[in-house]
């Protein structure tokens, strides 16, 4: 066992550093909301930056021009990103995005896209759920018919987060009917602005649109713009999923660790009656108990990283991974309004918010985390099923 | 980074499952703790055969120099069994204690004998006010002198065959080894549920020499400091392991019980149940490995050692609870291990400091001030 980073790690962790010092985060406009995820706002030219740095492709294969660095680093980069506060909202995305093109896509996808993602340039939003497909997924009614060299996607799409500020969906649709239900998808890159889409945002509780929904009325788009073999998009979803949910959830843990530094200070500084809030024995057992979350948070993240980089089989570690983040966050933006009492709900910009109204932001975007990407009932079902070998739930018709 | 135990760790860890799964089966866990006395000899012999006691003693002193990291993946599997006995409070606690006063005269003649296992010892700290924070001790001794007073909650002192006792001396903390049947000592057992053997040790006019101080004087505080952070990390694999035992047989009841037509493991809220203690127990098990390795490694732990106790005695416990919701009724029987190995999750997240106490140390080293 070993719990450090090796000396590489660190050196580029102390790199990362240096860029932030640098480059200060604050100082990069802002184009798209905070989801509280901890990867900070949607920015255009942070992540301009980040690419100018070599870091969104460093560890694809050389032929893709590529540093085949150890995915490790991807771990690193993110860590202290999110410790600092960065606005690198559609990082994990493009990450995900380019591996799926470099393990399934056909030579003119990768020829296009992967060097508009190296050059920061392209981002994406996800087109799974629809309007009667959220939890069953495979439910869903948007269909890619063959139509000569291209495909022809009909359907309405729903919670696409930032899909109005993104460069291309992945659009999830039928290509077939099948016998099974599994069975019969397929994954395509449409890029936006294609004839036939159409945007709309949808503002949610937070007042800010983070959200959209894409209504997708025969769209066309080139045979080679599908994500691996037709009808096989499924497995490739599911297997895409394990490392979704870790790209997706890892800088929750560092994130968290930033709002508790900022919760610590507030404790320290905030007199109540006479003394500092932190001499409240409650107060700091609360605050000292959100610590030892976020570290047990952190180790199962790590142990998940661990066994993807090793190529060990994933069951439910995943799973429980994002159910433990998304539950530690809800947990930490309410002991952070707790603390904060009546300037707790005002607004990031009032004369009165304390921390930049950060708490009330974070407290009201955690409500949709349990619920995104995999609801908390779903995962837990997961865990059970796939990682304890429990018999799966009759169905119920 | 790598969460892999290395081979001749797995090697231990599978040589400790299989032999306790053969001499520490629950019906004899059972027996021993209904047992006043609940001590098997020849199950100590064997497991000194095993070179159990000796895993934190110098090979120089006849032990296998291994690590906290080693120590801890032991224990994780003695608490799957619900081993009971003194082998935490001897070969754990009273052994680092021995081991960090390097220099001395007694652990040149005490570890070899606690290495073998043919010598058994225990520590005596905690005091009427019920602390298990050195800061408390309020027993005074003058060393050479006379020692009279009480100490609380020691374990296995029945079986010891030496008493390390936490004292003031003057202002600062001193620790004397004593055989347990000096003149003047008597150990009363105290009665607890769980089926440990813990005991009210009282010092009447106990006579106490130079030569049973350990390290110098004004110094037991800091020898005291690696002995309790040991102490800690082997309560908090005690109750991994017994947090684990509880979900494979949870998992096993919920496969197998049938109701409604189905196994209850069918119904989402006990799939849902059973994800929680996974939940726990794996977050209990990453925050131990990571503070023993950090012990290994001689790297600051202080926090690390808290946060893992800390996060054990809720999670832990939890699952013990939530245990007895999923097993229903047969849970709740005598004969049933599971009441057992609750009972023990139960006194080690008490010992060597309950949650409180360790959220205090985190609270400090998160900066609160």
């Amino acid at each position: 066992m070993d719990f450090a980073y090796t000396a590489d790690e660190q050196a580029f962790a102390a790199e990362v550093r240096r860029f932030l010092a640098e480059h200060p985060p604050d100082r990069f406009a802002v184009d798209g909301m905070d989801a509280g995820y901890g990867s900070g706002s949607h920015s255009r030219p942070f992540l301009r930056a980040l690419a100018d740095q070599g870091w969104l492709s460093m560890t694809w294969p050389k032929a893709y021009g590529g540093q085949e660095r150890p995915m490790f680093f991807k771990l690193v980069l993110l860590e202290e990103l999110a410790l600092a506060g960065a606005p690198f909202g559609p990082l994990a995305g493009c990450w995900q995005t380019a591996d799926a093109i470099i393990e399934y896509g056909s030579e003119r996808l990768r020829g296009e896209v992967l060097p508009a993602i190296a050059r920061g340039e392209a981002t994406f939003w996800q087109g799974y759920s629809e309007p009667g497909a959220g939890s069953d997924l495979l439910g869903l009614k948007t269909e890619a018919r063959r139509d000569g060299d291209d495909y022809v996607i009909r359907g309405h799409k729903i919670w696409s987060s930032h899909a109005g500020i993104s460069r291309y969906g992945l659009v999830f649709a039928r290509t077939s009917r099948e016998a099974r239900r599994s069975r019969g998808f397929s994954m395509f890159v449409v890029p936006n602005g294609t004839a036939g889409m159409d945007i709309r945002p949808i503002r949610s509780l937070t007042g800010d649109v983070y959200h959209y929904e894409v209504f997708l009325d025969d769209v066309r788009v080139p045979g080679d713009f599908r994500l691996g073999p037709e009808g096989e998009g499924f497995v490739a979803l599911l297997n895409g999923l394990d490392s979704d949910r870790l790209w997706g959830r890892f800088y929750k843990a560092p994130a968290m660790e930033r709002v508790l530094h900022q919760l610590v200070e507030y404790a320290n500084t905030t007199i109540v009656r006479g003394a500092p809030l932190a001499r409240d024995p409650f107060v700091r057992r609360r605050l000292a108990g959100a610590a030892v979350d976020v570290a047990a948070l952190r180790t199962l993240f790590y142990r998940v990283a661990c066994l993807l980089r090793d190529g060990a089989p994933i069951t439910y570690e995943t799973a429980l991974a994002k159910v433990l983040a998304d539950e530690t966050g809800q947990k930490i933006a309410k002991l952070g309004m707790d603390l904060l009492g009546l300037w707790g709900p005002l607004r990031a910009g009032s004369p009165w918010a304390k921390l930049d109204g950060h708490i009330a932001h974070l407290y009201q975007t955690s409500l949709g985390h349990t619920i995104a990407g995999g609801t908390n009932e779903v995962l837990r079902t997961t865990v059970a099923v796939r990682g304890l070998g429990l018999p799966a739930e009759a169905k119920i018709r | 980074m790598d969460f892999t135990p290395s081979s001749a760790q797995q090697m231990l860890v599978s040589t400790a499952r299989e032999f306790l799964r053969r001499h520490c089966p629950p019906e004899r866990v059972q027996a021993w703790a209904l047992d006043e006395r609940g001590f098997d000899e020849k199950l100590w012999c064997q497991m000194a055969e095993l070179g159990w006691p000796g895993l934190l003693v110098s090979p120089e002193l006849g032990g296998s120099g291994g690590s906290m990291l080693d120590v801890v993946l032991l224990v994780e599997q003695m608490g799957y069994a619900c081993l009971p006995g003194p082998f935490i409070t001897s070969a754990v606690v009273v052994t680092s204690l021995l081991a960090a006063a390097a220099n001395a005269d007694q652990p040149k003649r005490l570890l070899p004998a606690l290495a073998s296992g043919e010598l058994i010892a225990t520590l005596a700290l905690t005091e009427e006010n019920g602390s298990g924070d050195p800061d408390d001790v309020a027993l005074a001794c003058r060393v050479p002198g006379r020692l009279t007073g009480r100490k609380l909650f020691v374990k296995d002192a029945h079986v010891a065959d030496v008493l390390a006792v936490v004292v003031r001396e003057s202002e600062s903390l001193g620790l004397v080894l004593m055989p347990a049947d000096r003149r003047g000592i008597s150990r009363i057992q105290l009665a607890a549920i769980s089926g440990e053997k813990m005991f009210e040790v009282v010092f009447d006019d106990v006579e106490v020499t130079a030569a049973d101080r350990l390290g110098a004087a004004g110094h037991g505080g800091a020898l005291l400091t690696p002995a309790l952070e040991a102490g800690a990390l082997a309560r908090t694999a005690e109750m991994v392991g017994g947090a684990q035992r509880i979900l494979d047989l949870a998992v096993e009841h919920a496969r197998t019980r049938v109701q409604g037509g189905r196994p209850i493991g069918g119904y989402q809220a006990i799939q849902h149940a059973c994800a929680d203690l996974v939940r726990d127990v794996d977050t209990a098990r990453g925050l131990l490995y990571l503070a023993a390795w950090k012990a290994a490694e001689g790297l600051p732990a202080a926090s690390d050692v808290a946060m893992a106790k800390a996060h054990a005695a809720e999670a832990c416990l939890a699952v013990a609870r939530r245990g007895h919701q999923i097993f229903g009724a047969i849970g709740y029987c005598e004969e049933h291990p599971l009441h057992l190995i609750h009972k023990r999750i139960q006194g080690a997240a008490l010992d060597f400091g309950d949650a409180q106490h360790h959220l205090e140390t985190v609270a400090r080293s998160i900066g609160l001030r």
